[in-house]
This record gives structure tokens, sequence and C-alpha cells, in this order.
């Protein structure tokens, strides 16, 4: 029977994300950076929740506005990127203070802009997501806008979202996805200073590695439950992941795998073999698991650090002492340096743990080598493999002053390919593992039954249990 | 000086210093000489010993010919064979492994005198098993039982060693890639602000913040004067969130090696049992080493695109190329040569992964420690080449204007023309030697911390 709850959420999840949102009561509520959480990342990027901008926020834009004009009205000569000067290669190009004005009102990066395409879409969820994660640049003030933009910005959720291509999005900064991502803006009553922070920064970024934080955490828990099928399966003794090993090897992250494949293999069937039988590729689950913790812990970081972040370009910084009027500083905010590391390095751990799910289905084979897969399952580990090859800072130069891009569209997909080989691999050994437990009339732990279950209806295979 | 091992506690980044790249001898402390006599191995079933989990580490099929090079390429740093045989000492010293005092010590000894010579394995680079077996070829090990020898030779001392390696020299050589970048900002010209304190927090990243505080430290004191009225490329202002992530690199491949050096491996004896386990792959210092390569690769590139910079005069409003008359060419190769040094860099910045081909059934996963570090140690060498680029050009640039750097950048700019002096024209030089000098300095630099001109040739 399923739970009037759960068939809501069901019936609900068949709806687009912005239509789930009416149906739904729960509002996010930003008055400040701190709000800019992974949960409340959740909220709106899958729960399709809205936002509202709270007063303090409002407040905290409306004051730092006001400081800013009286800014920038000491001294329309100074140099305020975008505002009293052109944009991107044009910077050092003066805007006549004269001119100002109509230069913020005629900006419009999103028809004129040449742009990205093909290459098929981001999930409407992290075109949400992107939107969300923009705010954070808004709530205190540094952007130099007033309430109306982030306004603006939040009540795009409200409505439909455009597509957002995956292919050619690779610029300096991230002006590129994020003039498909605000197509729908509305950008009439600008004034100077409004106009820049709402495509400059890095949300993107943020959004992404939110976005793939929190589909990591699930994704290792169940290569963690597969994994421990295979080794009750394998019959792998259960001293080989000893609490006291955590110690010994002296790393919080390994101890959390050891920890984690006892708590699957609890109940289980004793081992049948010594562990001078055992394959290396067992042995050494709770180091390379252990590995795939910290990846997940330091993406998931480079999401907390990243969604709360004020990364526009220039940022405008309240006044002081030293500068009554605030300052409007040039920086290399829009730049996320952090996430697409983090991605690499997730990949790479997927990669790993792909190949090691291979050597699993060859060593279960091996003692009984009737059909089941073996052959996809080197394909996938080339697949993971190829797509673990790190994306750096791209080489290619756009133009002198532009020189440096952002890679980080080629960073998600790659981590997205290679959790796709995962999750297939994943798969096939919960398969093979149960096939193994079946031929031998065994049982896997309690905790894994489930999971072993549903790979066995995907399959149609016998359920040991 | 001797350094005393007691304790897993006493295998530090700053003892394995002193041992490796120092030179120390070590001694057993009493309390290590207590645990290695305690009854433990001795009194476990023969039956459990034999099963122990080595079998799935893949054994050197013969002692190593420790008098020949393997396939070619040479041998292993003697600092780094010491590094293996101090790493080897961490996991015996607290009585689990099957190590008992008498081996110990010769293991000990063997940090007395010159390290042994190991293979470094050609193009394929050498595999652990037979690097712990060149390193303790001349360990007498016929009065040993069977689980001791194992336990001598199970491998994770390896990446343990190969990670403190890297960790050490990272963190100097970042130390020199942020004075080298922040003379490129004084060179330049580039506003300030990029790097203003502010941004510690609004970035809210400790690693950023430390890049940050770092080029503050440096740029301390520096004029606005004659800087650039308007924003400064991408690369200047990016270069706090790039050396933020090298940071993050440097920090990671750290912890890495303070892990693993103290770190029990292979099979233990807890409470009376026997518990083999998967100790003997370590699954933390490949990743770190190849994130390291992946930042200096980055970092190479963006210190390519500022010497393109420097050398642009439609970008830096510096005279082209930065050259005199009577040296009409200035720096403007330079950045060719850099493009050589990115291009490289990126290519060793491809990750070291679980090796795909399949040794026996039993060893069917390989360690690729000594495949990411040589990876890492050529992304450095890259690296190294091209901060000496930067350093040059950036020299050149504050020459041909008549500038100084802000007072903190002025040691590293004496020592830079101490190697290599601005291009006037004057003389006939051997460019090539004067900048190959430069980039050993910086290399050695990553041990010592100090940047001394390097020996000519």
């Amino acid at each position: 029977m399923m739970s009037g709850e759960a068939l809501f959420d069901q019936c609900l999840a068949l709806l687009p994300l912005q239509a789930q949102a009416t149906f739904r009561t729960m509002t996010v509520v930003v008055n400040g950076r701190d709000d800019f959480t992974l949960e409340n990342y959740r909220r709106v990027s899958k729960g399709g929740e809205p936002v509202a901008i709270g007063p303090r926020a409002r407040e905290a834009m409306a004051t730092a506005r006001a400081d800013f004009i009286r800014l920038l009205e000491s001294d329309r000569t100074q140099f305020i990127y975008g505002v009293t000067s052109s944009m991107g290669p044009r910077a050092k190009v003066t805007i006549p203070p004269e001119q100002q004005g109509a230069h913020a009102r005629a900006f419009d990066f999103r028809g004129n802009w040449a742009r990205g395409f093909g290459g098929g879409y981001l999930d409407e969820r992290v075109v949400r997501g992107i939107i969300f994660a923009r705010l954070a640049n808004f709530v205190a003030g540094n952007s130099k806008a007033g309430p109306m933009i982030a306004e603006r910005l939040a009540a795009l959720l409200d409505g439909p979202l455009p597509p957002v291509p995956l292919d050619g999005e690779v610029g300096a900064g991230e002006v590129l996805p994020l003039s498909h991502v605000l197509r729908g803006l509305r950008l009439d009553e600008l004034e100077e200073g409004e106009a820049n922070p709402v495509g400059n920064g890095s949300p993107v970024s943020a959004a992404l590695a939110a976005d793939a934080a929190l589909r990591a955490a699930p994704r290792l828990g169940r290569a963690e439950r597969a994994l421990a099928l295979s080794a009750a399966a394998f019959g792998v003794p259960a001293d080989a992941y000893a609490e006291e090993l955590g110690e010994l090897w002296g790393d919080t992250d390994e101890a959390a795998a050891l920890a984690a494949l006892r708590r699957h293999l609890s109940g289980a069937s004793p081992g049948r073999r010594q562990a001078g039988q055992v394959p290396a590729s067992y042995l050494i689950l709770g180091r390379v698991l252990g590995q795939a913790h910290r990846a997940v812990a330091g993406l998931t970081e480079a999401a907390r650090v990243s969604l709360r972040s004020v990364t526009d370009n220039p940022v405008y910084l309240p006044p002081d002492a030293a500068h009554p009027l605030g300052q409007a500083l040039s920086t290399g905010g829009f730049h996320n340096a952090m996430v697409y590391p983090a991605l690499n390095a997730l990949a790479a751990v997927w990669a790993d743990l792909t190949l090691l799910v291979g050597r699993h289905v060859t060593a279960l084979r091996a003692a009984d080598p009737a059909a089941g897969p073996g052959r996809e399952l080197s394909a996938l580990a080339e697949e993971a493999r190829a797509a673990a090859m790190p994306t750096l800072l791209p080489a290619a130069v756009n133009d002198p002053q532009d020189d440096v891009s952002s890679p980080i569209f080629v960073a998600y997909r790659r981590e997205a390919t290679a959790a796709e080989c995962l999750d297939n691999a994943i798969a096939l050994l919960a398969g093979e593992a149960g096939r193994t437990l079946h031929a031998a009339g065994r049982r896997p732990a309690p905790p894994v039954r489930d999971p072993l279950q549903r790979a066995r209806a995907a399959r149609k295979g016998p359920d040991p249990a | 000086m001797t350094v005393v091992l007691d304790t897993r506690d006493d295998f530090t980044l700053a003892n394995f210093r002193r041992v490796c790249y120092g030179g120390e001898a070590v001694q057993l402390g009493e309390q290590a000489r207590r645990a290695l006599t305690a009854p433990g191995w001795s009194s476990a079933a023969p039956g459990e010993a034999s099963a122990a989990s080595t079998r799935a580490v893949p054994a050197a099929a013969a002692p190593a010919d420790s008098g020949s090079a393997g396939s070619g390429g040479g041998y292993l740093d003697e600092a780094l064979v010491r590094g293996i045989l101090f790493a080897r000492l961490a996991g015996c010293v607290s009585g689990h492994t099957a190590v008992r005092l008498a081996a110990a010590e010769r293991v000990a000894a063997l940090l007395d005198g010159p390290a042994p010579r190991v293979p470094s394995g050609g193009p394929a680079g050498p595999d652990d098993a037979a690097v712990m077996a060149a390193a303790l070829a001349e360990v007498r090990r016929a009065d040993l039982g069977e689980a001791e020898r194992r336990a001598l030779a199970e491998p994770a001392p390896c990446p343990a060693a190969l990670a403190a390696d890297t960790a050490l020299r990272s963190r100097h050589r970042l130390e020199s890639a942020q004075a080298v970048c922040a003379l490129s900002i004084e060179a330049f010209g580039a506003p300030l602000g990029a790097y203003d304190a502010a941004l510690d927090d609004l970035w809210g990243d400790a690693h950023e913040a430390a890049a940050l505080r770092a080029l503050r430290h440096h740029l301390d004191g520096a004029g606005t004067d004659g800087r650039r009225f308007h924003q400064a490329p991408v690369s200047y202002r990016i270069i706090p969130r790039v050396l933020g992530q090298a940071h993050r690199a440097v920090a990671a491949v750290e912890k890495a090696a303070a892990t693993a050096l103290r770190a029990v491996t292979g099979d233990v004896l807890l409470a009376g049992r026997i518990l083999p386990n998967g100790g003997f792959h370590n699954g933390m210092a490949y990743p770190a080493m190849n994130a390291l390569s992946g930042a200096w690769a980055d970092l190479a590139l963006v210190a390519e695109r500022q010497v393109s910079a420097l050398n642009t005069a439609e970008t830096s409003g510096l005279p082209l190329n930065l050259a005199v008359p009577a040296a009409p060419m200035g720096t403007y190769a330079y950045g060719w040569a850099a493009s050589g040094y990115v291009e490289e860099a990126r290519a060793a910045a491809a990750p070291a992964l679980l090796p795909a081909a399949v040794c026996d059934p039993l060893s069917d996963v390989l360690s690729p420690a000594f495949s990411a570090h040589r990876r890492e140690r050529r992304a450095a060498e890259c690296l190294d080449g091209v901060l000496a680029i930067l350093l040059i050009v950036s020299s050149q640039a504050l020459f041909v204007t008549g500038r100084s750097p802000a007072e903190p950048l002025r040691p590293l700019l004496s020592f830079a023309r101490s190697v290599f002096l601005p291009i006037d024209g004057t003389g006939v030089r051997d460019l090539s030697a004067d900048a190959r000098s430069l980039q050993q300095a910086l290399a050695a630099a990553t041990i010592t911390g100090r940047l001394v001109p390097a020996p000519r040739p």
C-alpha cells in the first residue's frame, strides 16, 4: 500500500518543477548569505519551492544602493567596471557621465550575445538552482543593485524557465550560461550599476556543485550497499573491515567507509573464505570507498562555500572609516576555482569504483562462471576512465583582456558521465552478487536486501530473500 | 642528530624531512622496543598467520637486482628511498604487525649510511612490491618467519613516502609561486583592489583567503601611482582563486602524507587475533597527487597568460615585448617557451587511476602511486619553468620602465637578477642557460625554502 503522502509526491513529480510549487505551501525566504545553504538549494531546485526576498535583505540592498549612488555621484569619472566603463575587452573604454544612465538602460546581454548551443540541455532543477545561487550576490548589498532586481530574479522561479544548452558554454566568467538562464528577466528601468551584476559572478559553478553534491552522497550509499552485497556473496571474512582498522589507518573518511561496510554486512552469512583467498579488490574496499567519502565531502564543501559567496565584479564594499563612500572593486570572483577540481576528483573516484566493481564481478564469476555480466563492465570502466580525464583551465584565449575561461560545464558533464557508468556497474554487480548468493542458498545482510530486490526486479532474476 | 622513534606520532613530516633530506639516522626508542619485544605474533596460530592477506599483494618475483636499473631509467632519488625505509618503521613501532625488534633494527640501520639503490623502472615506473624488495634487499631475513618477511615487504610505505616527498616540496613551491605572481602584479601595474582584504570573507574560503593574505604580504606598501586605471586582465584578477586551489591541493597532499606516514598497514594483531585487511593499498595519496598536478598545470597556464599580457603592449601599456633598442625582440620568445611548458604540464595532469590491467586473480588491483608521483613531478617541473619565465619577464618590465616593486618583493627581484640580468642588448649571453638556472633554483628552493642561484654547469 502506498501512503497518501507518497502518492501525492509521486503525482506531483509528474508535473514541471515550477508547477509543483503551486501545490506546495513552503517558500524559501532569503535574508542574508547564510540562507544560501545546500538544504535551501535542494528545496528550491529539486523541491520546486519559490523564493521570497526577506525584509532584512531588502533593507540591506536599499541601503547599499543608496551608498553606491553617493560613491558614483562623488566622481563619475572614476573607474567602475560596467558603470563608468564599457565591458569585457572594451573595459578601458570610458563612458562619459552623461551617457552612463543610458548605458545601464541599454544593457541586454541576452538577445545580443552570441552564446553556446547544442549538446542537450541542463535539467530544469539545475536552472532553478542557478537562479537561487544568483541571489547570494545581491542580498547583502554587494551587487550595487536595489531590491527590485533581486525580486525580479526570484520571480523567475514562479514561471517556466528557458532551456540551457550544454555545449559551448566556456568563456571568462559565467556570462554565457547566464545569458540563457536569465532570458526571461525584465531589464527595464535599470539604473547605473544594476545591469552588470545580473550576468557577472559565478552562480553557475555554485549551482552545478550543489546539484552534483546532492546526487553524490546517495550514489555513494548505493555503491557501498552493492559492494557490501558483493563481499557477502564472495564470503569475505568480516575482519577485513574491522572497526580497529579505522584507528590504525588514521583517516576519518576510511573509518566512515569501514563503518558503512560493517553496517551493511551486519547479520550476513559468515564469510566462507580465508583471507589468503580474497582478492585485493575486496580487501581494499574500505580504503577506496574512503577516497569516495573524501571526494564527496570535498564537493559538498565546495558547494557550501560557493553558494554563499559574493562573486560579483565589481563588488561593492560598504562605507568604512577609510572609505566613507564605500568602494567598488574589480575582482576575479567570477572565476570559481574550487568547483571544477572537486568535480574532477569525484569523476576519478567514480571511475576507480567502476573498475573495482568490474573486478568483483570477475571474482564472483570465477567461482561460478554461469552467464552474467562481464564485457559491458569493461566498457563501463573504460568510459568512466575517459570521463575522469581532468577538466583544466581552457587552453584557448578569446581576447587579451578575457584571457582565462571557466571550464565548469565540461567538468560537470564529465562527472555526470562517470557517475552514470558507476550507476550501471552497481546495478550489474548487485544482480551478479544476488545470483551468487541464490546459487549458494545464502542470504545477504538485512540492510542490503532491499536494493538487491530492486536490482532483481530490474533484471527479472531470482530473489534470494 | 638522530631521530628517535618511539610511537606512531613520531612519524611526522618534520621528521621525514630530517631523515630523508637532512640525512639524519634513526633510533628506536624504549617504548618502541618494548612494543616490538612484547609477545604477539609468535603466539598467533600458524594457520592464521599463513592466511594473512598478503596473497593479495603482488610479490616481487625475485629480489630486485639493486645493481641494475631494471628496464632502464636510472634509480629512485636517495631521499625517496630513505623515506620508504622511514615509513616502513611506522607500521612496526606500535607492535601491531609481525615485524619484531631485530628486523626493525635492521631496517633502521639502513638509514645509517647511503640508501640502497632502487631501480626506477624505466618509462613504466616501478611497482611498489619491487621497490620494497630492492629497498630491503640488504636486510638479513634468513632467521625471520614467513609472516615477518611478508610484513616487511608489505608495500604501503611507498605511497606514504611519495606523498610526503610531494608534500614537502609543494609547500615551498607554492610560496615561490605566490611571490612570483606578486612581482608580476607589480610589473603589470595591476590594480590592487582584486586582492583586497574584504574578499577573504566575501569569497568565504580559507584557502583563497590564505592566497589573498600572501599576495597582500608581498604587495605591502605597493604604491597606487602608475597603475592601470581600468581593471587588469582576467589572469591577474583570478590569481588569488587559482592560488587558493593550489593551497587546497597542497593541504590535501600534506594531510595524505601525515596520515599515511603514521598508519599501521598490512596484517595486524589485535587482542590475539590477526586482522587481514587492505591497508597495503593507499587510497588517499595518489588522488591527492593527481589534484596537485592539476593545480600546477592550471597555475602554469595562468602564469603563461600573465607573460603574454606583459609582452603585449596593447594590454600592458608597456613597451612591446619589453624591449630596449639594442635588443628589439626583448622577452617575446619566452612567451612561446612558456606555452611549451604549459602543454607539458597539462599532459602530466592526466590522473593516475587504478590500473586497468590485472596482475593475477588475487592481486587484482595495483597501486598507481608511483605513476601519480612521477606525473606530479613533471607538472611541477613545468610550472617551475613557467615561473622562471614570469620572473624574467616581470624583472624586464620593471627594468625597461625604471620601476621598483614593493619593498617585500625586492629580495626576490635581486635574486632573479643575480641569475638572469635584464636583457639590455649588451654582450653575448646564453639566455637559455640563464633561464634554466632560474628554473633549477626554483626547484631547489622547494626543499630548502631559500632562493639561491643554482650552480652554473
